[in-house]
C-alpha cells in the first residue's frame, strides 16, 4: 500500500502542473484583466490610456502569457504563492484568514450530512416500501432537486427575518470572543448546506444498503441465526458504506473550495466568497491558488477514497 | 456584418463613379439628423414612469437641473413622426443594424435596452445590444490616434452608460481633443471647452456652460436620457440632528459629529452601515467619498455644503484665493492630528499632492488641479525633484498655478491628505497595495478601532479630533461593494442604520419597511447614449 500511495502522490505533481496551466490558459482567454475591474467604467473615461498602461505594467499584466505562467509556476514551486493584485495582500494570509470560515461551514455540513444521511438512508432501506421509506424518498428527492440558493433564501426569510431566531448573515460581529459567540451565525448556512448534502447521502446509502441486503452472504448470515441488527449493521452496513464513502470523499474538496452559493447567500466570509470576488476582479494569482488548492484537495480525496475503500472492503486490493 | 455590408455597399457605389481607394467609411451616425432622430424616437417619460417606477428624471442636457442648467433646450419630446422625417432626410439605410453596448449587469438595463430596441424599430432603425465584458474600459474609451479624422478605435455605434461627475466640467472635458472615443474634434466645441475651463468666475462659468448645453442640444454627442438620483436610507434609530442630505457619493458637511442613535438593548449606541472593506480599505484619491472609511476616517483641507460647493476650512483654519485665481493659501489648524497623535503638517499635504500625481487611479478633478500647478510638468517629467508651485512654510501651505483650474477649491474639499510618516516610500503605482490600506490612519472624526476583513470594520470617535468628539459610540461597517446585494435583508434584520443606493428595487423594498426611511438626493449622475461619430475602418 505504501508504494501505491507514494506512486499516486508522485503522479499528482505533473497533473497539478497540467491542470494549473489549463486554468491559467482559461483566465488568459477571458477578456479583460484586473485593471479593467479596478477602475469603475463610470469614471474610467476620465483616466488616460497611459495611466492604465502604467498600472498594467506595474502589475506584470503586459508580459507574454507563457512568461507570466512560468514566473507564477516557479514562484509557487518555491513556496511563494504571490499577492492579490487588487489588495496587495499575501495570498497565504488570505488563505489563513478565509480558510477557517470555510472549514467551519463545510466541516460541520459534511459531518451532519454524513451522520444523518447514513442513518436515514439505512432506516429507509430497512423499512423499504413503508410510509417512512416513501416519506424519506420524497424528502430526499426534494433535497436533491431544490436549488441551494432558493432553499437558503427561504430559510433566511423564515428563520432570520420572520421568526428572528437567527442572524441574517455574516460570521463575526464586534465583541465575539469564542466559537459559541458566533455559533448562531453558523446554524442557518450549515443547516441549508447539510440538508442539501444529506439528501444525496441518504439516497445513496439507501440504494447501497438495499444492494448489500440482497447479497447472498447476508442471507447466509441470517441462515446462521445471527441477530438481525448484527446482520444489518456489521455485514450489510459495512459493505453499503463503501459507495457512500466514495460520495463523501468527493465532497471533501468542498472543505477547501467552500460552498460558493451558500457563502454568498449568507454573507459568509469564506474561500468560496473570495473565489467569486477574485474571478470577478480577474485577480489571477488568487484565482489560481484557490483553484489549485481545490484541485489538490480533489486529487487527495480520490487517493484517500481508494485507501479507505480498501480498508473498508476486504475484496478491494491496492496495486 | 452590418459594417461589412455598409462598407461593401459604399465601396460598390464609389467604384461605379471613380476607381479610387479609400481608408475609411463614413459613419451614418455622424449625421446630426440621425442622432436627433434617435432622441425623438425614445419616449423617456414613459420609460421613467414604467421601467424606472418614477425614480429618475428625464434629461434634456448632460448638466442636471438647477442653476447651471440652460433654459429653452430642445427636450426632444417623444415624436416618432419627426424621427422618421429626420431619418428620411439623412438617407438612413434601413438595413444598417445599430450596435449598442452597455456595461451594467442588472436586469433593468436589459429591459431598458429592449425598450430602446422597440422604439428604434418603430421609426425604422434596427438595433442589437450586447453587454461589454472583460476589458470594458478599453472597449469604451480607446481613442483614435488622430482626433480629427482617424477611424474609430472602438467597435460600437452607441454606448449606454453614465457619467458620474464631481464637477460639471467632467461632463464635457471628455470631448477634449484626443480624449474622446466617440466624438471627433470640433473647433466650435473646443472653444466652448476653453471657456468653461478658463475662468474661476462662477458667473462666467455658468454662462459658458449654458452656451455649451445649447450647442450640444443640437449636436447630441451624447443623447442625454435621464438624471439619476441617489437614495439615502436611514433607520428610525438614527437622527442627523439637522444635518443636511446631499450627494453621498462625495464629502460634505453632514454634521456627523452630532448624529445620534438610539441605544440598543445593551445600552450601546452603535450605528450599522455597509460599504465596509472586503479585502482592503479603498484608497480615497479616486472615489473620495464612496465608502464609509473614506467618509469618516479623513478630513480634507476644506469642507463643502450638500451641493458640494466648497465653503469653510476643515484641516485648514482659513484659506485665501488670490485675485487672479492662480494662488491658494491654506493655514492649517495647529490642533489637527492624525489618529496616532502626530500633527497634520503642511509637509503631509505637500507629500500627498506629490504622491497623488504618480498614482494612476487618481480622480480626474484632482489630477487636473495638481497638473495645473506651477512646475508639475517638470516634476512629472523627472526634470525636478519637487513641484515648485507648492510652498510650505510651517503650518501655511501655498499652491501656485500655471494655469487657472476652475475646480481648485472643489479638489481641496474632497482630496484627503494622508500621513506621510505611514506611507513614506510607497510606490505610487502600487499605492492601493500598500499595507497601510489594511489598517489606515486618518485625521477625521472617527478612527479605526478594529477590522476583520470581509466581516466588519469598527470605527470609534477619535478623542483628539480638533472639532470635538462625535456622539455615536461606534460605527460598524459591514463589507460590500458599491452596489450592495444584501441591503434589503440587512436592513430588515436591523443591521443597517445608514446607507445609500441607486437601485430601484432596493428603494422599493426599503420603502416598505416601517422602520426605514428613504430620502432622495440630487447628484451629478447623468445616463446617456454616447454616439460614436468617428468613421469606421472597412472590414
Amino acid at each position: 500500500m505504501g508504494t501505491f500511495i507514494l506512486r499516486r502522490i508522485l503522479i499528482l505533481i505533473p497533473m497539478l502542473v497540467a491542470i494549473s496551466f489549463l486554468i491559467y490558459l482559461g483566465l488568459e482567454l477571458t477578456p479583460g484583466d484586473a485593471v479593467s475591474h479596478m477602475i469603475p467604467p463610470d469614471v474610467a473615461n476620465t483616466l488616460s490610456a497611459e495611466d492604465l498602461e502604467a498600472l498594467r505594467e506595474q502589475l506584470g499584466l503586459n508580459q507574454p502569457f507563457l512568461l507570466r505562467f512560468w514566473i507564477w509556476l516557479t514562484n509557487v514551486l518555491q513556496g511563494n504563492f504571490g499577492h492579490s493584485l487588487e489588495a496587495g495582500v499575501a495570498i497565504k494570509d488570505i488563505f489563513l484568514d478565509r480558510l477557517p470560515a470555510t472549514l467551519e461551514l463545510s466541516g460541520f455540513a459534511i459531518l451532519f450530512s454524513t451522520i444523518i444521511g447514513c442513518f436515514l438512508g439505512t432506516i429507509s432501506a430497512l423499512r423499504r416500501g413503508s410510509a417512512t421509506d416513501n416519506s424519506l424518498t420524497v424528502v430526499g428527492m426534494l433535497g436533491v432537486s431544490i436549488p441551494e440558493f432558493f432553499f437558503g433564501l427561504v430559510a433566511l426569510s423564515f428563520f432570520a427575518l420572520h421568526l428572528e431566531w437567527l442572524p441574517v448573515g455574516g460570521r463575526l460581529m464586534p465583541g465575539y470572543d469564542s466559537f459559541w459567540d458566533r455559533a448562531p451565525h453558523l446554524v442557518l448556512p450549515v443547516l441549508v448546506l447539510s440538508l442539501m448534502m444529506t439528501a444525496g447521502v441518504m439516497r445513496y446509502s439507501r440504494a447501497a444498503m438495499l444492494d448489500a441486503l440482497s447479497r447472498e452472504y447476508i442471507r447466509t448470515a441470517r441462515a446462521k441465526g445471527l441477530p438481525g441488527w448484527r446482520v444489518n449493521l456489521l455485514h450489510g452496513l459495512r459493505t453499503a458504506l463503501t459507495p457512500v464513502v466514495v460520495l463523501i470523499g468527493f465532497r471533501l474538496p468542498a472543505l477547501i473550495g467552500g460552498s460558493v452559493i451558500i457563502e454568498l447567500v449568507f454573507q459568509w466570509p469564506g474561500l468560496g466568497n473570495e473565489f467569486i470576488a477574485a474571478v470577478r476582479g480577474q485577480d489571477y494569482p488568487l484565482v489560481m491558488m484557490i483553484a489549485l488548492f481545490s484541485v489538490l484537495a480533489m486529487l487527495l480525496a480520490s487517493l484517500i477514497i481508494d485507501v479507505l475503500t480498501a480498508l473498508i472492503d476486504p475484496r478491494v486490493r491496492l496495486e | 456584418m452590418n459594417r461589412l455590408y455598409s462598407a461593401l455597399a459604399l465601396s460598390t457605389a464609389l467604384t461605379m463613379t471613380a476607381p479610387i481607394a479609400f481608408a475609411q467609411v463614413e459613419n451614418p451616425l455622424s449625421d446630426e439628423r440621425v442622432r436627433q432622430a434617435i432622441a425623438y424616437a425614445i419616449d423617456m417619460e414613459t420609460i421613467v414612469d414604467t421601467l424606472f417606477e418614477g425614480m429618475a428624471v428625464p434629461a434634456d442636457s448632460m448638466i442636471p437641473n438647477g442653476p447651471w442648467h440652460a433654459d429653452g433646450l430642445d427636450d426632444y419630446a417623444y415624436n416618432p413622426d419627426r424621427a422618421r422625417e429626420l431619418l428620411a432626410e439623412a438617407g438612413w439605410d434601413e438595413d444598417y443594424v445599430v450596435d449598442v453596448v452597455y456595461y451594467y449587469g442588472d436586469q433593468l438595463t436589459v429591459d431598458f435596452m429592449t425598450a430602446l430596441q422597440a422604439y428604434l424599430a418603430d421609426v425604422g432603425m434596427q438595433m442589437t445590444f450586447r453587454r461589454l465584458e472583460g476589458d470594458v474600459i478599453g472597449e469604451l474609451t480607446s481613442v483614435p490616434e488622430d482626433p480629427h479624422s482617424d477611424v474609430s478605435a472602438v467597435d460600437w455605434d452607441i454606448a449606454y452608460g453614465a457619467k458620474a461627475a464631481l464637477v460639471l466640467h467632467e461632463y464635457y472635458n471628455v470631448y477634449a481633443d484626443g480624449h474622446s472615443a466617440y466624438t471627433p474634434s470640433d473647433p466650435a466645441r473646443t472653444e466652448l471647452l476653453d471657456r468653461i475651463n478658463g475662468t474661476v468666475d462662477l458667473e462666467e462659468q455658468r454662462v459658458a456652460f449654458q452656451d455649451f448645453q445649447r450647442y450640444e442640444s443640437d449636436a447630441l454627442s451624447d443623447i442625454p436620457l435621464y438624471y439619476q438620483q441617489i437614495y439615502i436610507f436611514e433607520s428610525d434609530r438614527l437622527d442627523r440632528n439637522g444635518g443636511p442630505y446631499g450627494n453621498e457619493q462625495f464629502n460634505y458637511d453632514w454634521n456627523i459629529l452630532n448624529w445620534t442613535i438610539e441605544p440598543d438593548e445593551n445600552g450601546n449606541e452603535i450605528m450599522y452601515t455597509n460599504k465596509g472593506p472586503i479585502q482592503f480599505f479603498t484608497q480615497p484619491w479616486l472615489n473620495p467619498g464612496l465608502t464609509m472609511g473614506a467618509k469618516i476616517l479623513y478630513d480634507r483641507l476644506m469642507t463643502a455644503d450638500a451641493a458640494l460647493v466648497p465653503t469653510d476650512g476643515q484641516l485648514a483654519e482659513s484659506f485665501e484665493v488670490s485675485e487672479d485665481g492662480l494662488s491658494v493659501t491654506f493655514d492649517l489648524r495647529d490642533n489637527a492630528t492624525w489618529h496616532d497623535g502626530e500633527p497634520v503638517t503642511g509637509d503631509d499635504v505637500s507629500w500627498s499632492v506629490h504622491t497623488a500625481l504618480g498614482v494612476p487611479s487618481l480622480n480626474a478633478v484632482f489630477a487636473n488641479t495638481f497638473r495645473s500647478l506651477e512646475g508639475a510638468e517638470a516634476y512629472l517629467d523627472g526634470e525636478a525633484d519637487s513641484i515648485s508651485g507648492i510652498v510650505v512654510d510651517g503650518d501655511r501651505i501655498t499652491f501656485n498655478f500655471d494655469t487657472i483650474d476652475p475646480n481648485v477649491l472643489v479638489t481641496f474639499s474632497q482630496f484627503p491628505p494622508l500621513p506621510r510618516h505611514h506611507l513614506e516610500g510607497v510606490n505610487p503605482l502600487e499605492f492601493q497595495q500598500h499595507p497601510f490600506w489594511q489598517y489606515p490612519i486618518g485625521s477625521g472624526p472617527y478612527r479605526l478601532e478594529e477590522v476583520q476583513m470581509n466581516d466588519f470594520a469598527r470605527f470609534v470617535p477619535y478623542e483628539g479630533y480638533w472639532g470635538g468628539i462625535a456622539n455615536i459610540d461606534e460605527i460598524v461597517a459591514f463589507p460590500s461593494e458599491d452596489n450592495d446585494p444584501n441591503v434589503l435583508q440587512n436592513a430588515a434584520a436591523g443591521r443597517l442604520d445608514y446607507g445609500f443606493t441607486k437601485s430601484v428595487s432596493h428603494v422599493q423594498g426599503l420603502e416598505e419597511m416601517d422602520h426605514m426611511r428613504v430620502i432622495p438626493a440630487n447628484i451629478n449622475y447623468t445616463r446617456s447614449l454616447r454616439i460614436n461619430a468617428f468613421p469606421f475602418q472597412p472590414s
